[in-house]
């Protein structure tokens, strides 16, 4: 296998690249000149049935990768015992967090930046897959359905906004019959509800739908959730349960003795844990490495996506998408959603890239998204686009999940590896973490359940989705229910307070856009911004040029204008 | 020699000849424009619009402006004159902020109220 | 439920205007947002404003002092700090429910003057790609946190567009001791007035480049620099023509987009070129009786003017309604023109003059405005020297030039002819 492997590398990476078996994985060295020679090797050598393709193939001409860290150093977690420490606060940290808050262990949550969902799992389409897509036998496949199962459960407990609407796949006549058998069998197998429709069928649940087109198929349990508000939710009940959240806490070295950490050292201190759970998303592979169970590799796949404006909502109902019928072609660019919030959301892209933070969007991509996306619904257009970011999927070359005890330290585990459908699984991966944990931190000490555990949560009021008569009652008890300060999504000044005064200690501006959607209408925060500042400025009592966009050094503002003379301090109301 | 009037929004396009000393000015719409033009080849003049500090949390910056034109290249004199104001009582429009800034014969005024009526 | 005959919606000048007009006749209710009158003018600290209407230049907040002034001796009543969340129609009437902080009200009345100003287009929405850093603000957000926060929004400045308050940006931030490196103008011509360029860019040495737009923004946290490229008259990048400028704050001048969420909740047809409702010269919806529209609602005007007389002409029409059926004369503008507001012409009307807003796409020299009736007739021409799209054109013309015609044609010729 490694001859293969190796002959492979000299033919298409050059004469300098080599591989090695490394404990059961692969490991590839050497360098390329182009990016995609780099993926191409990884892909190929996870043909062969090592546990893990270990990709350190490097880059001509790369330059370091940029990582965004705090900028500061303190105590604040010097010599901190843990029975359990997660490392990231994306969906995967923050469920697994909410999970294990239901014993009497101590928990803490790290991640470097200043809030939970900051990554990838603010950076997708929010779409609760049904689980047709994964192979059959993988992890995907099996915490992809169970994950889906699982939601109408969590949505409820922790009063997630849930929308079971379903997806409708359109197809040519030509495509449908030659593929028909072959998802009737996946979706057998995988357990996943299917539906043929004809076209009539098609128009009922989407009467938008072009009308070019023979049938479809529905995946009646594909569902929406608004990801960012979701990981929010987790990591709100874990917090009422006790669970630290450590933001701005960098994970730096981590120090192992026989086989098992004794310490994570952070920009904040010394961090002594029991446990150690690597839920860090695009640096899961660098933190099984520092822990010294190097086993994968995480290649960035960026993911472009648009955002339409709210007024054009109505063209879609569910999630849809109309495969190319083209097999040689590029196939990636998501589909149609309808958010939770109402706006149509399309994509997420699909590209290779060397970098884990590069949020990029271009135009090209923007534009072909929406090209390619209007043969599904043409009443879409580029003139409804509002907005447009990207996310990075945790990509390994396995192309599945990674959800295990290490095999080489004792008291680590890897929820690693999980990309898309991260969102849909994450109830699923957080339950078998779960029991994961119980089992290896029960060598060290007696894990029982909590007399109470909180299991219910509850969001802060939405004014808008009230009844008229709910929204004046609620603005009676108290009146910043009634102050609107973001106009294009009807956000009140008490909704942002809500946001402000949430367990996990936030201070953003991006925070609290993600929790309350300020900012994220056709203005795109051009008038609310400096309003949401004031109010952020005045909560948290410091002044206004101290606020940030996304934390560490995002300041929004530079120096005050007229320079300071003192008599300034004597402020007057 | 060519140049814009500033005048109005018009903008007129204005040609200003000197032919032995007399002074021919074609484009301009109005006599605004002769003026102005006459003014800007000798010494040219210009408004300046700011703010000054208050001591007023609602209300930190108050809008001020010069009552008429200074000369172009005391702009920033003008500028280091008005930062240095604090604002610490109520003033209404049209309130003097600083008397005869800078000896210009032109002071600068509140163009708000530091209160709302 | 309380009963109005006129609701007008927003307070800046063109709802300050409506509502002073509206009240000589009806029973008007204002209502504002925010939690003072007076609209963007609040911020727009320079002089300028006043000039047609006062004789005066003004600074903005002065022009909305005045008219609050004139507001406060009427009988009208105002809401602030209030926002409306719904609007339906009735039979003969409209509901307006209201939110504010004692809580959700509902209003009806028989018509509606919609002055809700307009909004500034985005980076997004001029495909700026690249980083999210902070320190990417539309002209108008910068203009808050310097003239009534007292920040500046940063140290470094490029300005992406050359409207009128991207230029007028420049000098401000000029003037309180922020850099502009330049104004950055992807079209072959400033947008904003030439007055302003010489005063806010020429005086200050603040270097303009045509042709040339910002592509790319660097920077994770804050901006750091942004790309410029030449572009081809199709807004084609030139490859090659790539320079990177240090910078840690890029402001956009590029364009605004009249807000008529309201208007399309109740169905109102608009014009893709205003963007604003089709309307006739008493500047009444075409398609939804007994809404009215004015101010840059209505279209984006270059002066302020011009802004509060398109309110108090709506106010005053919106006070006088009566819901009787219209005939409706369609105005058919030339390719040359970008728009014209009205659209139509209803020919019962009170006034003796009908008043014209017109644009032209392109910068025109020696040209003439010709209206011609349905028989092909000539009704009126006027000569121009220049046309330049920043400047607004109006036309007053009597009425009575219109009559007995289902249509007319307004088109652009060639100023020589002898006519």
């Amino acid at each position: 296998m490694k001859r293969k492997i190796d002959i492979y590398l000299k033919k298409n990476i050059g004469k300098s690249a080599t591989s090695s078996e490394y404990r059961k994985s692969i490991l590839l060295e050497g360098e390329a000149d182009s990016w995609s020679k780099i993926i191409s090797a990884g892909k190929y050598a996870a043909k062969f049935g090592y546990k893990g393709v270990i990709n350190k193939i490097s880059l001509k001409g790369f330059s370091e990768d940029y990582i965004s860290k705090p900028d500061f150093t303190d105590g604040k977690f010097n010599n901190y015992n843990t029975d359990v420490l997660i490392i990231g606060g994306g969906i995967i940290g923050c469920s697994i967090a909410r999970e294990l808050s239901k014993y009497n262990i101590n928990i803490l949550l790290i991640d470097k930046e200043s809030d939970v969902a900051y990554h990838t799992s603010s950076r997708n389409d929010g779409m609760i897959h049904p689980g047709l897509v994964p192979k059959p036998g993988t992890k995907k496949a099996f915490y992809n359905v169970r994950g889906n199962y699982l939601w109408e459960k969590i949505s409820e407990e922790l009063d997630i906004e849930l929308h079971r609407t379903g997806s409708v796949i359109t197809y040519d006549k030509k495509f449908l019959n030659i593929i028909k058998p072959f998802l009737k069998m996946r979706a057998d197998k995988n357990g996943v509800p299917i539906e043929f429709l004809n076209k009539d069928e098609v128009l009922k649940y989407e009467p938008f739908s072009s009308d070019d087109i023979v049938g479809g198929i529905r995946l009646p349990t594909a569902g929406i959730v608004s990801p960012y508000k979701a990981t929010v939710a987790y990591a709100e009940n874990a917090a009422v349960n006790g669970v630290v959240f450590g933001f701005n806490t960098f994970a730096e070295k981590i120090n192992t003795v026989n086989g098992e950490i004794i310490s994570v050292e952070t920009n904040r201190g010394k961090i002594l844990p029991k446990t150690v759970i690597n839920a860090a998303g695009v640096y899961s592979d660098i933190i099984a490495q520092m822990a010294g169970d190097m086993f994968f590799s995480i290649h960035p796949r960026k993911g472009q996506i648009a955002i339409l404006d709210k007024k054009y909502g109505n063209s879609l109902y569910s999630i849809l998408s109309r495969p190319n019928l083209n097999f040689h072609s590029d196939t990636k660019g998501g589909g149609l959603v309808k958010t939770v919030e109402g706006n149509i959301l399309v994509g997420p892209s699909a590209e290779e890239i060397p970098y884990r933070e590069d949020y990029s969007t271009d135009y090209k991509t923007i534009i072909s998204m929406i090209s390619k996306h209007e043969k599904a619904l043409n009443r879409i257009n580029k003139n409804q686009i509002i907005t447009y970011f990207s996310g990075i999927r945790a990509a390994n070359y396995e192309e599945d999940f990674i959800i295990e005890k290490s095999d080489y330290i004792k008291n680590l585990i890897h929820a690693a590896g999980i990309q898309s459908p991260g969102i849909a699984s994450a109830p699923a991966v957080s339950e078998e973490i779960e029991k994961l944990t119980v089992e290896v931190l029960s060598v060290y000490k007696e894990v029982k359940r909590k007399d109470k555990w909180i299991n219910r949560r509850f969001s802060s009021p939405q004014p808008l989705k009230l009844s008229i008569k709910d929204r004046g009652n609620l603005i009676l008890k108290n009146p910043d229910y009634g102050k609107i300060i973001c106009r294009c999504e009807e956000i009140s000044r008490g909704e942002i307070i809500d946001a402000l005064k949430s367990p996990l200690e936030i201070s953003d501006l991006d925070s609290v856009k993600r929790r309350t959607r300020t900012g994220m209408g056709r203005c795109q925060g051009g008038f609310c911004t400096p309003l949401v500042m004031q109010i952020i400025s005045e909560f948290k009592n410091e002044p206004l040029n101290s606020v940030t966009k996304k934390g560490h050094t995002s300041f929004i503002l530079g120096e005050k204008t007229k320079e300071f003379t003192g008599d300034d301090l004597n402020e007057k109301v | 020699m060519n140049m814009y009037c500033i005048e109005c929004p018009n903008g007129c396009f204005m040609e200003i000849t000197d032919y032995e000393g007399k002074i021919t000015v074609t484009g301009n719409k109005c006599k605004k424009g002769y003026v102005y033009a006459l003014q800007e080849i000798t010494a040219p003049m210009r408004t300046v619009c700011s703010t000054v500090k208050t001591c007023f949390r609602n209300i930190p910056r108050l809008p001020v402006r010069t009552s008429g034109s200074i000369p172009k290249e005391k702009i920033f004199e003008v500028m280091n004159e008005i930062n240095k104001i604090t604002v610490s009582e109520n003033v209404s429009i049209g309130d003097i902020i600083i008397n005869n800034v800078l000896n210009t014969g032109v002071d600068i005024i509140a163009t708000s109220n530091t209160y709302e009526s | 439920m309380k009963k109005y005959d006129v609701i007008v919606v927003g307070g800046g000048p063109a709802g300050l205007a409506a509502a002073i007009s509206s009240s000589e006749n009806a029973k008007t209710l204002l209502i504002e947002r925010e939690h003072r009158l007076g609209g963007i003018l609040k911020q727009c600290i320079h002089d300028g404003f006043g000039i047609i209407k006062f004789g005066e230049k003004l600074s903005g907040p002065e022009y909305a002092e005045k008219y609050k002034d004139m507001v406060k001796e009427k009988n009208i009543d105002i809401i602030t700090d209030s926002f409306i969340t719904d609007i339906k129609k009735n039979d003969k009437t409209f509901s307006v429910t209201v939110v504010n902080s004692s809580g959700i009200s509902q209003y009806e009345t028989y018509s509606v003057v919609l002055a809700t100003g307009c909004r500034e287009r985005t980076a997004k929405q001029v495909f700026i790609n690249g980083e999210r850093p902070a320190g990417i603000y539309t002209a108008g957000t910068a203009q808050y946190f310097t003239n009534i926060l007292g920040y500046l929004p940063g140290k470094d400045c490029v300005i992406l567009g050359s409207g009128d308050i991207g230029l007028i940006m420049a000098r401000r931030l000029t003037l309180e001791g922020a850099n502009v490196k330049g104004v950055f103008e992807a079209k072959s011509e400033p947008s904003g007035l030439m007055r302003n360029i010489v005063q806010c860019l020429e005086d200050y040495d603040i270097p303009l480049e045509l042709s040339t737009t910002v592509s790319r923004v660097f920077g994770k946290e804050r901006v750091e620099a942004v790309e410029t490229v030449r572009v081809d008259k199709n807004m084609n990048y030139i490859p090659g023509t790539e320079k990177v400028v240090k910078a840690d704050t890029l402001i956009l001048s590029v364009g605004l987009i009249p807000e008529n969420e309201i208007a399309e909740k109740l169905g109102i047809s608009t014009d893709i070129k205003t963007k604003g409702p089709f309307v006739d010269n008493s500047l009444m919806s075409v398609n939804v009786p007994g809404i009215f529209c004015c101010g840059n609602a209505l279209h984006v005007n270059d002066l302020v003017d011009y802004v509060s007389e398109s309110g108090e002409t709506a106010g005053k029409n919106a006070a006088l309604y009566k819901n009787t059926n219209r005939k409706l004369t369609k105005i058919i503008i030339s390719d040359e023109f970008m728009y014209c507001v009205p659209q139509y012409i209803n020919y019962e009307t009170d006034e003796k003059n009908i008043i014209f807003y017109i644009r032209v796409k392109n910068n025109c020299n020696n040209v003439r405005i010709i209206i011609k009736n349905e028989r092909d007739e000539i009704v009126y021409s006027r000569k121009y020297i220049i046309m330049r799209p920043p400047e607004m054109e109006r036309l007053v013309i009597n009425k009575e030039l219109f009559k007995n015609t289902s249509f007319i044609n307004i088109s652009l010729e060639n100023g020589d002819d002898n006519i």
